[in-house]
């Protein structure tokens, strides 16, 4: 069970005692009247044949309260989108999968790129940004629910626990987050645990109380890929394509937002999903390619909010961010030892000096170009050089999908 | 026996007589149609240059275009779209060039209709594609003048006008192709006609007390300029 702390500058929503899934989807199927949810899945085709996504669909054929779902399938053929269109079948919400190796959405990408408007490589950022387009152009969700679908660990209480800040009226929150334990035999999650919380700290010591870094460092699980937002965030926030998506998602929101209606929710006791190889030696891959893009993530938005960044504070930075990450590893250590979770401190040194190499990397990147993180314009940019271009995504999906 | 011969030979010399006149032609169609086939292929590649050059795609996109192709399932880039039409109508003009140089008098006169009628396709064509266009304009404009008017069902409105406006463009290009033109211009008339008198009944029904005040207002407005300038004199 967890305790009631409230940490930081955004409202953290425990799970106390024995919440009832029944009354919680039952208020939802109410609220969502006023305010209709959609859920948007971006997965790859690869997922479907794992253990995830078949446990993932039969619990979402029990929620009643989604308005839509709108799944972004990747690295599928034709053959392949038609059967996952078949898998899905059996959800009784209104489901639409949005074929992104399909010809009718590869015009669409056409169409952005010959307009001067990047939307970059392909991903999960590029995926979620196209389906908030969808909902956007279809009109008939208030909020905006993503979850991975990737989780093997997934029941239908992660999403009721996730919608219910932002499609209850009475809390009213714009934007919520969910986190989980990342525990199985030992403790997972190494790079929020060991690069996201010591570099935020870290940063605290140099450039002093920044609010966003206090707005970052409330999150338990910065990193989550699971969020509920209202769909005015989705017309308006810009988001990293690369492994920065996250940050920078929560940089956008912090940037439009007050942080009291922002809020993060307990979502799962436990939570599974497929673990990324360290990779040490290629910034190119893995964690290490992922710590660097959020590294330059977080850098280019102190930058934004006025934080000067050096050569001398990148070095001070680099110290002290490994002074901070040798303290956590201690603390993890004696958190596993009484918990007598499996703790390996030589894995967890060397990723700490991966990471630390990571944040030299990143900084070299920003200094040459600190403009250089890839942002996708947000819908009102899009619409605003493109009119109809709502309209014609709204049309390549209800094609595709007859 | 010779008589027998000549009873063979007479129909097959007849037939080398008519080859030999149809001959030539036959190659002149040949030669008429690679050429027209070669011709298009340049053509369509120097227009798609040039379309790509002048970035045609993007104002597609900004003037709603490459929309109203996506609405007709069209999903090609509208310079492919606008080259690839272009070659099938210079094919189309080659085929039948070269079909008329067989001198057959049932394909001539055909081959004249068609070509005769090629020019009211483009036009029709073009009216849709124009009237796509400034219609899409129009409704926006009116839709920014509504809205920054405080006008109530400003979106509604906008789309209503738009609706009618495409009627009419389908009316008038239907019209330019002369599909059964009688019966275009009555239907045109009658929903046309109908739809301004529905709305001219609602809002004379409904909209009595508005229509009222309104024209109150402008008149007391009237009369305020008219007492402020006795003012200044």
């Amino acid at each position: 069970m967890s305790d009631f702390f409230q940490t930081g500058i955004i409202t953290t929503l425990h799970a106390l005692g024995r919440p009832s899934l029944d009354r919680l989807e039952s208020e939802l199927r109410e609220y969502a009247q006023a305010r209709p949810v959609g859920l948007v899945l971006p997965a790859l085709y690869s997922e479907f044949e794992g253990p995830a996504m078949p446990k993932i669909a039969a619990e979402l054929a029990k929620v009643k309260y989604l308005n839509e779902i709108v799944l972004v399938l990747d690295k599928a053929s034709e053959k392949e989108f038609e059967r996952t269109r078949h898998f899905l079948s059996g959800i009784q919400t209104e489901v639409k999968v949005i074929h992104n190796d399909g010809r009718r959405i590869g015009e669409i990408y056409d169409t952005l790129d010959r307009n001067k408007l990047s939307v970059g490589q392909r991903g999960k950022g590029r995926s979620a940004w196209l389906a908030y387009g969808y909902i956007l152009a279809r009109g008939r969700s208030q909020v905006i629910a993503l979850h991975d679908c990737d989780i093997v660990s997934y029941s239908r209480e992660l999403l009721a626990r996730l919608c219910y800040p932002v499609v209850n009226p009475n809390l009213d929150y714009v934007f919520c987050k969910g986190f989980y334990s990342r525990v199985t035999n030992k403790m997972h999650g190494r790079v929020t645990r060991l690069l996201l919380t010591p570099l935020v700290r870290s940063l605290q010591q140099l450039a002093g109380p920044h609010r966003f870094l206090l707005f970052l460092d409330s999150f338990r699980y910065a990193l989550s890929g699971e969020f509920c937002m209202s769909i005015d965030l989705a017309r308006v926030n810009r988001i990293p394509w690369d492994w920065g998506l996250e940050v920078g998602s929560l940089a956008e929101v912090y940037r439009n937002y007050s942080p009291r209606r922002v809020c993060q929710v307990d979502i799962a006791a436990t939570y599974e999903h497929k673990h990324q190889a360290l990779s040490a030696g290629d910034p190119e891959k893995g964690l290490m390619k992922m710590t660097i893009d959020i590294c330059k993530s977080i850098f280019r938005t102190l930058a934004s909010e006025g934080v000067v960044f050096s050569e001398g504070m990148f070095k001070s930075l680099s110290v002290a961010y490994l002074r901070n990450a040798e303290d956590s590893i201690m603390k993890y250590e004696a958190d596993a030892a009484i918990n007598g979770l499996d703790f390996d401190r030589h894995e967890e040194a060397q990723a700490v000096d991966a990471f630390t190499a990571a944040i030299s990397q990143a900084a070299r990147v920003f200094m040459d170009n600190p403009l250089g993180t890839p942002l996708i314009p947000n819908w009102n940019r899009v619409i605003s050089a493109i009119p109809d271009i709502l309209e014609m995504l709204r049309r390549a999906v209800d094609e595709d999908n007859k | 026996m010779n008589e027998l011969l000549v009873l063979i030979l007479e129909p097959l010399k007849a037939l080398y007589a008519q080859m030999s006149a149809f001959l030539p032609n036959m190659l002149a169609m040949l030669i008429i149609i690679l050429v027209g086939i070669a011709t298009a292929r340049i053509m369509s590649a120097l227009t798609l240059k040039t379309l790509k050059a002048v970035k045609f795609d993007s104002w597609s996109d900004r003037m709603g275009v490459t929309s109203m192709m996506r609405k007709g399932d069209l999903w090609a880039k509208p310079s492919d779209a606008t080259a690839a039409f272009l070659f099938w109508l210079l094919i189309v003009v080659a085929v039948l060039t070269g079909l008329s140089a067989l001198h057959i008098r049932v394909v001539d006169s055909m081959i004249a209709e068609v070509l005769l009628y090629l020019p009211k396709i483009v036009s029709a064509i073009l009216i849709v594609v124009i009237g796509y266009i400034v219609t899409g304009l129009i409704a926006r404009g009116l839709l920014i003048s509504l809205v920054n008017g405080g006008f109530r069902f400003a979106k509604q409105f906008a789309r209503a006008a738009r609706l009618l406006l495409i009627v009419l463009i389908a009316a008038m290009a239907l019209e330019q192709l002369q599909v059964a033109p009688g019966v275009v211009v009555a239907a045109f008339s009658i929903v046309f006609g109908g739809i301004v008198f529905a709305l001219a009944i609602a809002f004379g029904l409904a909209g009595v007390d508005t229509a009222k005040r309104m024209l109150e207002q402008q008149e007391e407005k009237k009369q305020e300029t008219a007492a402020r300038d006795m003012q200044h004199i």
